[in-house]
């Protein structure tokens, strides 16, 4: 491989290639054109004369759109070079590239261009864990078109590539034998159509790139219009909606209607847990990605048993995938449902848009599904039959093993390192149920009309707090335990779980103070934000995924627990220190840097295998700039009480959209989190 | 064309017991229409079924009317679909159905049907000592 990775991307649809726009895949590497989740080129290589080219300069335009400027040769001297190659794709349903040779001699030239294309189209699981394909190939030419196929039974998926102008096509790519004048230039258009062997649209490459132009600039327009004294922020802002923009993803139901998808390159596509979160933290800014994440999970709600897919009526799905594993019920995700956070997620996200949006044809058109996920939590979901959520997979080949947000085998253990069993009753679940609980009885009395159901979820919310106090609450060390393990006993290391327990208002008022001093503890609190484990445990490792690292997502949501129990001080350090690292990745956060105290490494230290963008850490800052200005829809009414950081200084945040249609939000950094910060 | 009553045909029983629900909660606030074109052996339409759904009410015929979404599917994978054999979306991604139309009236159908004949929503607990075992076999 050639120099670093270009990637572009459009929906679910990407394109990874070398800085030469070259694509040259081994099985178990993740470049190439990728559409539902299946890769449709895994060769793509230019010559020219039979020769490589190099690179001079690679510019990612916009998010679907970059364009390499190449020289023949792939020596270091080509200052002699008398011909420039340049390719310019957009990614579109497949990709759309524009290739220009320019010939800056005063002779002419007679080259033979060249472009190799194949494809494996391996499933993203199988390039993620290197699997054989079942099916067979074949590649044939059609009306001058390169038509590369595979079939395994029905399912057959296919790339069309052709060419604006006319090509000595065979089974292995493209050929172009052309005469450019002195000072003249040659150029083809080409178009690679991603196609499930049905009907095929070769769309109009100018037309889409257009549309996708207007409508980032569109929705940057839209969006509320932030001004800062510390201009790093407004960077950082603009990174967030850009990145934000690139993530939305449209399902085969609801075409021209986008949610959040979960990540580049491996997680375009629906995550309940990823979708809720990331749609919650951008309600303020861009609230139609969370009635399309509603609508969107609703229809995939589940509505029986299946040990297979983790799958019980009401429960919210987890994951779900395109490919052939998938088609051929090789892996669950059509879709899978193993997660125990997403069904009360969905309650809470129900509630939230409407306080801010007011949409209650949204609250009544999803009233069953409500009610579905309500049912699942006590009557699916409490596994030990303790009146807490509990999870345990039913699929032990495929299915998760953690079904909360901290899903690698090692992230909950009990101080001394050791693993609990199964089912296991995480924390912030019990949490997340009780907001749910709260959240309906609201929708329940204003929306659906049913006092009786409202006064049974408040009882319920309220006897579940109580139980929640006094089971969780681990006593020597003043904090609430990670969970409860199949006997019921405490899973007690100290982890940033009890932030999310602020932000869902489960803790009592009597131990708030305790928690919110053990979240900037210098064993949580790095300088930079929450440890995910707690120095001194006996599995913490500052680079552990979830066993030490800082996610700046985790910190959002924490610093709005802070919020909402009155430590404006402490918020607006997590806002501070977070929103600092974001400046070190030039508005891009990862999805978790290391947990090293900050005066250790004085730089955020990158997670090193995090996706990047990833949707709730693109959504965090924007969350983190609700909580600092302290954004609050009451009725119609949007509340402002800010509490920034100093070096924030004066902020302005106009046109935030709501209920009460569009707001504008000023705030001037007051707070000196240095005394947190300087770690 | 097959009687809807006809004993032990499961797609018969399937759609006579749909029918007969008259009102399914997971579809409420939903509309729809949906025609299942069910292929024979020698690849030719047999047999039709057509549903309609009116803010969760169900109705079941076998009329050759137009639909949001037109089925197309050999009978033995509507079968594996009724009885919970096949999933529809993985049927849908492996191209053992064509769905023309609306594929969100067909995400919506395949909510009432059933799971597969084997799941039964359990699990034996696994104690902390057999995940710490696992492991460090791992």
């Amino acid at each position: 491989m050639n120099g670093s990775l270009v990637q572009i991307l459009e929906g679910n649809t990407f394109v990874v290639s070398d800085d030469r726009g070259d694509i040259e895949a081994l099985a178990n590497d993740p470049t190439g054109l990728f559409s539902y989740d299946t890769r449709f080129l895994s060769r793509w290589v230019l010559t020219v004369n039979g020769e490589r080219l190099t690179a001079l300069s690679t510019d990612d335009l916009q998010y679907f759109q970059a364009r390499f400027f190449l020289v023949p040769g792939t020596g270091t001297v080509y200052v002699n070079a008398t011909m420039t190659v340049i390719r310019q794709r957009e990614v579109a349903d497949g990709f759309h590239e524009e290739l220009r040779v320019l010939n800056h001699s005063d002779e002419p030239v007679t080259l033979r261009i060249r472009i190799d294309a194949a494809s494996d189209f391996a499933d993203l699981f199988e390039v993620k864990d290197a699997l054989q394909k079942q099916g067979t190939y074949q590649t044939r030419v059609i009306d001058g078109n390169l038509v590369l196929g595979y079939r395994r039974e029905t399912y057959v998926r296919e790339t069309w590539i052709c060419s604006s102008q006319p090509a000595d096509v065979d089974e292995t790519g493209l050929q172009f034998s052309v005469t450019i004048p002195a000072h003249g230039e040659w150029a083809t258009e080409l178009d690679v159509v991603a196609s499930d062997g049905g009907r095929h649209t070769l769309t109009d490459g100018r037309r889409v790139r257009t549309d996708m132009a207007r409508g980032l600039e569109k929705w940057l327009s839209r969006a509320p219009h932030l001004r800062c004294d510390w201009e790093p922020l407004e960077q950082i802002y603009r990174r967030c909606l850009t990145d934000l923009a690139a993530l939305r993803f449209s399902t085969l139901t609801m075409p021209g209607r986008s949610l959040p998808a979960a990540g580049l390159p491996w997680f375009m596509t629906i995550f309940g847990r990823d979708s809720i979160f990331t749609s919650l933290q951008a309600l303020p800014f861009v609230p139609e990605l969370a009635a399309t994440t509603l609508r969107a999970l609703a229809e995939r709600q589940g509505t029986r048993i299946d040990d297979f897919r983790d799958e019980d009526p009401g429960r919210i799905m987890h994951e779900m995938r395109y490919g052939e594993l998938t088609a051929f019920e090789e892996r669950p995700h059509s879709p899978y449902y193993g997660t125990a956070d997403a069904t009360p997620l969905f309650v809470v996200l129900l509630d939230e848009y409407e306080r801010w949006t007011g949409d209650t044809k949204l609250v009544r058109d999803l009233e069953q599904a409500a009610r579905a996920a309500l049912a699942w939590i006590d009557q699916y979901a409490d596994l030990q039959g303790n009146g807490y959520i509990s999870y345990q997979r039913r699929n032990p080949e495929t299915g998760l093993e953690n079904q909360c947000w901290k899903d690698s085998w090692d992230s909950i253990s009990y101080r001394n390192g050791d693993l609990p069993g199964f089912p296991r009753a995480t924390c912030e679940l019990q949490g997340y149920a009780y907001d749910a609980k709260v959240r309906a009885a609201r929708l329940a009395r204003q929306v659906w009309h049913d006092e009786s159901f409202a006064d049974q979820l408040q009882k319920e919310a309220a006897s579940l707090k109580r139980r929640f106090n006094r089971d969780f609450w681990v006593a020597d060390g003043e904090y609430f335990a990670v969970a409860l393990d199949c006997d019921g006993r405490q899973v007690d290391s100290l982890t940033s779980n009890i932030g999310h327990l602020l932000w869902s208002g489960i803790v009592e008022v009597s131990k708030a103070r305790t928690v919110a001093r053990h979240l900037m503890s210098p064993r949580l609190y790095s300088g930079w934000g929450v440890r995910t484990l707690a120095e001194g445990e006996a599995r913490y490792n500052p680079i552990g995924y979830h066993t030490g690292a800082v996610w700046p997502f985790d910190n959002s949501f924490i610093a709005w627990g802070l919020r909402r129990y009155g430590f404006r001080e402490e918020a607006a350090a997590i806002a501070a220190g977070v929103l600092e690292a974001a400046e070190v990745f030039a508005g891009r956060l990862p999805e978790a840097f290391g947990g090293y105290p900050r005066s250790l490494t004085r730089y955020p230290v990158e997670y090193p295998t995090a996706c990047s963008p990833q949707a709730w850490s693109t959504g965090a800052p924007l969350l983190l700039l609700r909580t600092a200005l302290g954004l609050e829809p009451h009725d119609d009414h949007l509340l402002i009480d800010p509490a920034l950081p100093k070096r924030i200084g004066h902020l302005e945040l106009l046109d935030v959209p709501g209920r009460w249609r569009r707001m504008d939000a000023f705030g001037r950094g007051r707070i000196d989190t240095n005394r947190f910060t300087a770690r | 064309m097959n009687d809807a009553t006809e004993f032990g045909d499961p797609i018969s029983t399937f759609f006579a017991e749909l029918g007969k629900a008259g009102h399914v909660p997971t579809f409420e606030r939903n509309s729809a229409t949906m025609r299942f074109d069910v292929e024979d052996d020698g690849g030719r339409i047999g047999e039709r079924w057509h549903v309609t759904v009116r803010g969760g009410d169900v109705a079941i015929s076998r009329r050759n009317a137009s639909a949001d979404a037109v089925v197309r599917i050999p009978r033995p994978y509507l079968e594996a679909l009724v009885t919970g054999r096949i999933n529809a979306t993985a049927a849908y991604l492996r191209g053992l159905l064509t769905c023309a139309g609306s594929t969100a009236a067909l995400i919506m159908f395949q909510r009432c049907l059933p799971g597969p004949p084997g799941s039964t929503g359990r699990v034996a607990p696994i104690s902390s000592a057999a995940v710490m075992a696992e492991r460090s076999a791992a």
